[in-house]
């Protein structure tokens, strides 16, 4: 069977090898007939890519140890589903899995948009085929998913806090999210390489870009609710490298999202959006680097490779062609139109989208700078939580902020007037709610207040477009309130989608707001029948229990809960004790508040043979929310998402007639 | 349209005046930064510094009281690179002897003395099979 896998990824390579060179061949000679056989060879190697995944798979969950990979990532007792898991679990696997998803994407693109874009589909599809090459050498030559050994009696298992829900459905979303952001640095180069620099890449694009973003942002949320429940160290987010690096080229892609919006309706921004994709295309590959490669001192410790120098080098190389290019097409990229206001939408974008980078590349600057100052000065800096709270304030606040603003100020040049009408009842609530929190106690944190003061301001926005564009179309005659809802949101998905993954950033700004600024912790030692408070709640320690499960030894200590004087009921935390990994872990107990988002977070610390327990609890306000975001999330991104043929014919035919400095 | 210099370069240069403002705001007030050492380079440094080793042992004390005792050596180095290290606060589950910790702190009278609650644990090379060669 490992042959079978081999000789797969052999064809493959071949195939991407052939699509590169062909696909070249043709787009310079312009041979219309090659260039088809190109995209042929393009979709053939996705199927035996897949060939590959599924002998790969079949192997996992028949435990065929004869693979090494089989027997170093699973055992014969592991759950089936973790089999699965497994497939993208180890480094081999997972650059097996990153090739599949890469592509079935850019086979699927290039067939979607064959029909209107053809001039850009041949230079895009060389493009899909180099980075298809780089993965199938990596496969094939550096770390083979089909090595065989002589079939041990068991494999060595898995970590067990990878044995887990959320290890199902986490690596999958960031995969997708890291894969899919090729599909439009694809098409970008495409464009360049044609020398057909108009907006129709961006149209070709849109809604992988859409889709690639999404799936990061979900993987990055179920990452975080992983942390917070399971590893239970009582936040959800701590800045390591490996977080980092699935959080830059998400934020990347949200700067291309929004300034793609501007060169769409006036023509700006083109060199400004191909070096977004370009930076989000090699944070995703810098991101594989980072977790592969060792380098820097993470909390997650991936298996050390020689892969590292490979993916340097290929980013490296990527960079520089794209900007050679960038740079020859320079005089074709100048933009018709320019920037006629400082007080205007496009404005209010370039803003958001300085900022979004300036967070970017400050988190990038964080992430190296360990690796610059050890070359440097000879010595490792790491910078430390307070560096990336600092940087997180000064530039996503304003980012709250301008959220609001951007979707409502005029194209153009907005007048002052036009600012006062449009953003009187916003800045009015925001203001009423800044003193109400004030006067409630929520000056004991500065940013905290002025994050809730702008979720307020964006979030009467928001309600009030909603508001407005309902009774606009009940007034064209929608009949019924909530027709008129629901026609508003089919019209123009893209722009009330957008309102409501605004809506979700919002809430999540004001679930970390909360659940961090305003947090609170008490830690003790308690003997059973001692009690402790925090905030209004008060816990007893009643009992500590002993269980013996099938591969652990758990221990409980159980809480008696209070608050004031009504009774909440009783709460467990404690330690598991692996028995075959040899580790313990934390399970903490945690009380949710439905109502208030709340949470009481209770870590049994330390358990001593006596009976007495360290306890450290937390009480975390509206932290709830950011979950609920995640969902909201989900739902814009959703509707954003959903095909609309009259809308991409109306993209289609704005495209075609852009590049005219006069007004729509 | 009017010719008039273009308000997009105001814009950035102003951008570009108001990051490095505040990079000098930031590292004027919020420093985090610590140089990452390992055991062997402590010698009579005293200032903040994070400290990547092994952790060697025994283990002794009591986390939420005096404190925990234990020798970090260097990753890949042997027992002679070893610095005592006191340390309270949070334990993470994965620490105990042959784990790879982070600490940040400062020596005092030849003891490391960590910050509380600043000891990280590397996981075990995730999918990797159980090391054995490690000397503890």
């Amino acid at each position: 069977m490992a042959e079978l896998g081999r000789a797969a990824l052999l064809v493959t390579l071949g195939l991407a090898v052939y699509a590169l060179v062909a696909g070249a061949a043709a787009a310079y000679l312009g041979r219309r007939r090659l260039a088809l056989s190109a995209q042929n060879a393009l979709t053939a190697a996705s199927f035996s890519t897949l060939v590959a995944s599924g002998v790969l798979l079949a192997a996992l969950v028949r435990s065929d140890f004869s693979f090494s990979y089989v027997a170093r990532t699973t055992s014969e007792a592991l759950p089936l589903q973790y089999k699965i898991s497994a497939f993208w679990g180890g480094q081999e696997g997972s650059l097996l899995f990153w090739l599949a998803i890469l592509t079935a994407c850019g086979a699927l693109a290039v067939r979607l948009n064959r029909a209107w874009a053809r001039d850009l589909i041949v230079w895009a599809v060389p493009v899909f085929a180099a980075v298809a090459v780089f993965f199938s050498f990596l496969v094939v030559v550096v770390a083979s998913p089909f090595a065989t050994q002589a079939a041990p009696l068991d494999g060595a298992g898995m970590t067990p806090s990878l044995q887990n829900p959320y290890m199902l459905a986490h690596p999958i979303f960031l995969y997708l999210g890291y894969v899919g952001l090729t599909v439009p640095f694809a098409f970008a180069l495409g464009s360049l390489l044609s020398g057909r620099v108009d907006e129709r890449w961006l149209v070709a694009t849109r809604r992988w870009t859409l889709f690639a973003w999404a799936a990061l942002g979900i993987g990055q949320l179920l990452g975080s609710h992983w942390a917070y429940v399971e590893v239970g160290w009582g936040g959800y987010f701590a800045w390591d490298p490996v977080e980092n690096a699935a959080l830059m080229p998400w934020l990347a892609a949200t700067a291309f999202l929004h300034s793609v919006m501007i060169q769409e309706k006036r023509g700006m921004l083109r060199v400004w959006n191909i070096l977004l994709v370009l930076l989000a295309f090699a944070l995703a590959l810098f991101g594989t680097f980072l977790t592969r490669s060792g380098i820097l001192n993470s909390i997650h410790s991936f298996t050390q490779s020689s892969i590292g120098p490979w993916f340097l080098a290929f980013i490296a190389l990527t960079v520089a062609v794209s900007l050679t290019l960038l740079f020859r097409r320079l005089p074709q990229l100048r933009s018709p139109t320019r920037l006629e206001s400082p007080v205007s939408r496009e404005a209010a974008f370039l803003y958001n989208n300085l900022l979004l980078l300036a967070l970017c590349l400050t988190i990038l600057w964080g992430v190296v700078y360990p690796i610059l100052s050890e070359a440097v000065r000879g010595e490792a800096v790491v910078l430390g939580r307070a560096y990336y709270d600092f940087f997180l304030r000064i530039f996503g606040l304003p980012l709250l902020l301008l959220m609001g603003i951007g979707p409502l100020i005029a194209w153009r040049r907005a007048s002052l007037q036009s600012l006062l009408t449009t953003f009187r009842w916003p800045t009015l609530v925001a203001l009423v709610s800044g003193v109400v929190l004030l006067t409630l106690g929520a000056g004991s944190s500065i940013p905290g207040l002025i994050a809730y003061t702008f979720a307020a301001f964006v979030l009467t926005t928001i309600v009030l477009e909603f508001a407005r564009g309902t009774r606009a179309r009940m007034a064209l005659g929608a009949g019924s309130w909530s027709g008129a809802f629901f026609s508003l949101l089919t019209r123009n998905r893209r722009r009330y989608g957008g309102y409501v993954v605004h809506a979700s950033i919002v809430i999540l700004a004001v679930g970390i707001a909360g659940s961090s600024a305003f947090d609170s912790v008490a830690e003790a030692r308690l003997t059973r029948g001692d009690s402790m408070s925090i905030g209004d709640y008060t816990l007893v320690y009643q009992s500590l229990d002993e269980r013996v499960a099938s591969n652990a030894t758990e221990i409980r200590a159980t809480l008696g809960v209070s608050r004031g004087d009504r009774d909440l009921g009783t709460l467990e935390a404690g330690k598991n004790a692996y028995t075959v990994e040899a580790q313990l872990s934390n399970e903490v107990g945690i009380r949710s508040d439905l109502l208030t988002g709340e949470d009481l977070f209770v870590i049994a610390e330390q358990v001593d043979p006596d009976g007495t327990v360290y306890f450290r609890v937390f009480v975390k306000p509206l932290v709830n929310l950011i979950w609920i975001a995640g969902f909201v999330f989900v739902l814009g991104s959703l509707i954003a998402l959903w095909p609309n043929a009259r809308e991409q014919r109306r993209l289609i035919q704005r495209s075609s007639e852009i590049g005219l400095p006069a007004t729509r | 349209m009017a010719r008039q210099a273009s308000p997009a370069r105001l814009v950035i240069a102003l951008s570009v005046a108001g990051l490095l403002a505040i990079f000098l705001l930031y590292t004027s007030i919020a420093g985090d930064a610590n140089p990452s050492i390992a055991p062997s380079d402590l010698r009579n440094r005293t200032e903040k510094v994070q400290l990547a080793g092994v952790v060697l042992g025994p283990i002794r004390g009591d986390a939420h009281a005096a404190g925990l005792r234990f020798v970090l050596r260097d990753m890949g180095g042997d027992r002679r690179t070893g610095v005592p290290v006191r340390y309270s606060g949070s334990v993470p589950d994965l620490f105990k002897v042959g784990r790879q910790i982070v600490v940040v702190g400062r020596l005092r009278q030849g003891v490391f003395v960590a910050e509380p609650g600043s000891m990280i644990t590397k996981c075990p090379s995730k999918y990797a099979p159980k090391q054995s060669g490690d000397p503890a």
